[in-house]
């Protein structure tokens, strides 16, 4: 579809996210310059056949550079050059902006003496330029016709408000040439390069700030945390916050329990806030980076502590000395403070570390335009919004949970085992899988014993004891299978015997989308530089819960299935953060788990196709048919 | 979820650029408003005709005089025009290279208010390669021009010059043209460079 006769992938690779608008922005233009008359009237007045329009002809593509300058490259269609000599860039203001060319084919013309011209390919490079610029270019069809310049303008690389409007609406004028005139109604599309060339985003937060200021990007972005609310990515924190609630016994009131959640939440969005902030300071999206064993072990281990605090093993509080000297409110109080601020702020840096739409909009928006006070607000505010439904708890929840005896026992129990669960996860993360799955074991075993799978039954026992015994059974059961597969050499929890099975049956694997892993640059260029089939790369890291719930509800989608065939399928793997890792997002322009990037054969990445965070199966699928 | 709503963000984004896109090629019209005949694109009464004026089939070209197929072609199209007699030739300046060639038009139109248009017009097709200022005049001046003044002449009609050069390149853009050289001839678009048997054919279908 975007390489048909019409060059311009924008206007033609139609079913994308909003690129399906963008045919009906043009039907609005074509309306518009109907009532011009003549250009469609006199189309008929003569009968004419015509070489190519000069943007099919000269296909402009730009790739951004780290350095903020731009590589502009040409795809010239077979018969046709253009002139060194006539390719410029200045900015709005109409400052000339130096440019580095190569040097072209002499080309020894009889009529037109040795003039300097491309064939099939060109390549200018101009460093930073302030604000938008504009691009001439002009060539001739061989042996055929001359075109008139090309003027196309590009959006500032910061896209400051004013400037971020495709360049669809002004007339592209020929600087210098007299009444020779272009417009550059289909000069929408002027992004993608060589090996990889990225689309280019209008992003999320310039697209609310033009429309409604700083105020309209924070309601927008609080909007958009609540509908992530219920995403597996905040979906963790409501067990945590309602241990922590629950933790607190007879001294949880609504108030209370509104101020802890509420010490939570700004915790969290504070460390979304942070995340801003230290992505503008050092280009790193920092919950990536906190993706190290440290990182997640430190986080277990207070996991598994809490969870001991909550079998009521000790209590987990600052020494008394310092309670009476810290506090004057009581007992532990300042103590649950804090914890509610750490385990917020930790739930968002290491829990669930989840790249979502907004949150990679906030991130390039602080990447291009250097405005951390905006972007670390935006973030703040998606943490509001995502903290929504904690309040909700902390009020509500108050009233629910009980404040003492037995019942408070138990549900603090449960809440131990959530944590413990929890401790196990990321531990596991950061362990062998034959050691995770160990650990799994014993909290199975821990769970079977508190249940009471080892103890007697009086003959007597209720119903709901002999239940409790059966549940603490099959726990012991489970860890039983679990221990046995970590000592097997299994590293599947749901599948704890799979070394068996593979080792004693052929039992064809299911049919799965094959990716191949890439974990550098080098990978990257290498499979792309082997395959004439456009590709899809996707990012992912075992630690990116949202890319678990894609493996289970979007690679199995047969329409999915069928829509990546024929596709080269790359996954860049993540798990283990380094320096190759952060190489591959900064060129593909990605903060992170999960984002889905479609090139097409030529390794363009098709406008409005790229995919951030959950998307549904038909989303993957209309971008997959886009560079098809 | 979030790509939902952002879609629709987006979608609002979009149909306001849409809009705003619309309103202002609205306010741009007027430029353009003016229908275009055929009368118009053959006749323009400001454009020196060469050929046989009363010729019954008119080639229009639009040239520049920087483009290298226009000039490598325009030997065979004059010869075309002397042997048939009855083609009336319109040479359309539509300078598309830049200054040079906007001078090279001026000029050449400079020496048609002082009669001469024709000796101009194949002195600067017939030069090598690119224009600057100083082989325009060299190139003038070889077939007896005096530069000063043609410029003279150029700029005492310079409404009438400026105005025809506008209207070619409004015409140019109305008629869909690429670039140069593009030749009507009768009611047939032809882009790109044509040789003799073409022209004759094309000159043949307009006379059918």
């Amino acid at each position: 579809m975007a390489a048909d006769s019409h060059g311009m992938t924008v206007t033609t690779s139609a079913p994308r996210r909003f690129g399906h608008l963008l045919p009906l922005a043009l039907f609005v233009l074509a309306l518009a310059s109907g009532l011009n008359g003549p250009v469609t009237a006199q189309e008929t007045l003569f009968a004419s056949t015509k070489p190519l329009a000069p943007r099919d002809a000269f296909e402009l593509s730009v790739e951004l550079q780290p350095d903020g300058g731009r590589v502009l490259s040409w795809e010239i269609a077979e018969g046709y050059y253009l002139y060194r000599d006539h390719l410029a860039v200045e900015t709005i203001e109409g400052d000339v902006v130096p440019l580095e060319t190569a040097p072209g084919i002499a080309k020894h013309d009889p009529t037109f003496g040795s003039v300097e011209v491309y064939y099939h390919r060109a390549e200018a490079t101009f460093s930073q330029a302030p604000g938008a610029v504009r691009v001439t270019y002009q060539g001739c069809q061989e042996n055929g016709i001359c075109y008139p310049p090309v003027t196309d303008t590009l959006p500032a690389v910061a896209p400051a408000s004013a400037d971020t409007e495709p360049a669809a609406s002004s007339p592209a004028t020929s600087p210098g040439s007299g009444p020779g005139k272009v417009t550059a109604t289909d000069g929408l599309a002027d992004n993608a390069t060589s090996r990889v060339q990225l689309a280019k985003d209008e992003g999320l937060v310039s697209d609310l700030m033009d429309r409604g200021g700083s105020a309209l990007v924070l309601l927008g972005f609080f909007g958009f945390g609540l509908l992530l609310a219920f995403t597996p990515c905040v979906l963790p924190m409501i067990p945590i916050l309602g241990g922590l609630l629950a933790g607190q016994g007879a001294t949880l009131t609504a108030r209370r329990g509104f101020a802890l959640s509420g010490t939570y939440v700004v915790a969290m969005s504070s460390a979304l806030a942070l995340l801003g902030v230290a992505a503008a300071l050092s280009g790193r999206n920092l919950q990536i980076a906190l993706q190290s064993p440290w990182a997640i072990g430190g986080v277990a281990i207070l996991f598994a502590a809490l969870a001991m605090s909550m079998f009521g093993v000790f209590e987990l509080r600052l020494p008394n000395a310092w309670n009476t000297r810290l506090s004057r409110t009581g007992t532990g109080r300042r103590g649950t403070f804090g914890g509610a601020a750490i385990l917020g702020f930790t739930s968002a840096l290491i829990m669930g570390p989840c790249v979502t739409a907004p949150l990679a909009g906030a991130l390039l928006y602080i990447a291009q335009t250097g405005d951390t006070a905006l972007g670390a607000a935006a973030l703040f505010s998606l943490g509001l919004g995502e903290g929504v439904p904690l309040l909700l708890l902390g009020i509500f929840g108050a009233r629910a949970l009980p404040r003492a005896g037995r019942w408070m026992q138990t549900v603090n129990r449960i809440f131990g085992f959530i944590f413990l669960g929890m401790a196990v996860w990321l531990a596991s993360r950061v362990v062998p899988a034959a050691a995770g799955l160990a650990l799994w074991a014993g909290a199975m075993a821990l769970l079977g014993v508190f249940l009471g799978g080892f103890d007697q039954l009086e003959a007597t026992a209720s119903p709901i004891a002999r239940l409790r015994k059966a549940a603490g059974v099959s726990a012991l059961f489970v860890a039983t299978l679990l221990g046995f597969g970590a000592a097997t050499g299994g590293n599947d929890p749901l599948r704890p015997l799979a070394g068996f099975r593979a080792a004693s049956s052929a039992v064809p694997p299911e049919k799965e989308i094959a990716f191949s892993t890439i974990r550098s640059l080098t990978e990257l260029d290498a499979a792309l530089a082997k395959t004439e089939q456009p590709t899809l790369i996707y990012f992912t890291a075992e630690w990116c819960v949202s890319c678990r719930v894609i493996e289970r509800r979007v690679w199995p989608d047969p329409g999915v299935e069928t829509a990546l065939v024929g596709m080269q399928l790359l996954a860049a793997d993540l798990t283990e953060f380094d320096a190759d890792g952060q190489a591959l997002l900064d060129r593909l322009g990605s903060v992170g788990p999960p984002t889905m990037i479609f090139l097409d054969a030529e390794g363009r990445e098709a406008p409005g196709t790229r995919l951030i965070g959950e998307p549904d199966p038909s989303a993957v699928v209309a971008s997959a048919r886009a560079v098809q | 979820m979030s790509n939902i709503r952002r879609r629709t963000l987006l979608a609002g984004g979009v149909l306001t650029a849409a809009a705003g896109t619309g309103l202002l090629s609205l306010l741009r019209a007027p430029a353009f408003a003016k229908e275009i005949t055929v009368e118009e694109v053959l006749f323009d009464p400001a454009n020196p005709v060469l050929g046989n004026p009363e010729g019954d089939v008119t080639i229009v070209e639009f040239f520049d005089y920087q483009c290298p197929y226009c000039k490598a072609n325009h030997p065979v199209l004059t010869e075309t025009v002397e042997a048939d007699g009855n083609i009336r030739l319109v040479m359309k300046d539509w300078p598309i290279f830049g200054a040079p060639s906007v001078r090279a038009s001026q000029l050449a139109l400079g020496a048609a208010t002082l009669g001469r248009y024709e000796a101009a017009n194949s002195a600067l097709m017939e030069t090598d390669g690119k224009l600057d200022e100083t082989r325009i005049h060299e190139a003038l001046k070889d077939v007896g021009f005096d530069v000063a003044a043609l410029d003279r002449a150029y700029r005492d009609e310079r409404s009438r010059w400026d105005g025809l050069m506008g209207r070619n390149s409004d015409q140019a853009t109305m008629l869909g043209l690429r670039g140069t050289p593009a030749f009507i001839i009768g009611t047939t678009i032809y882009p790109g460079a044509m040789d003799a048997a073409a022209l004759r054919d094309a000159v043949e279908l307009a006379r059918a």
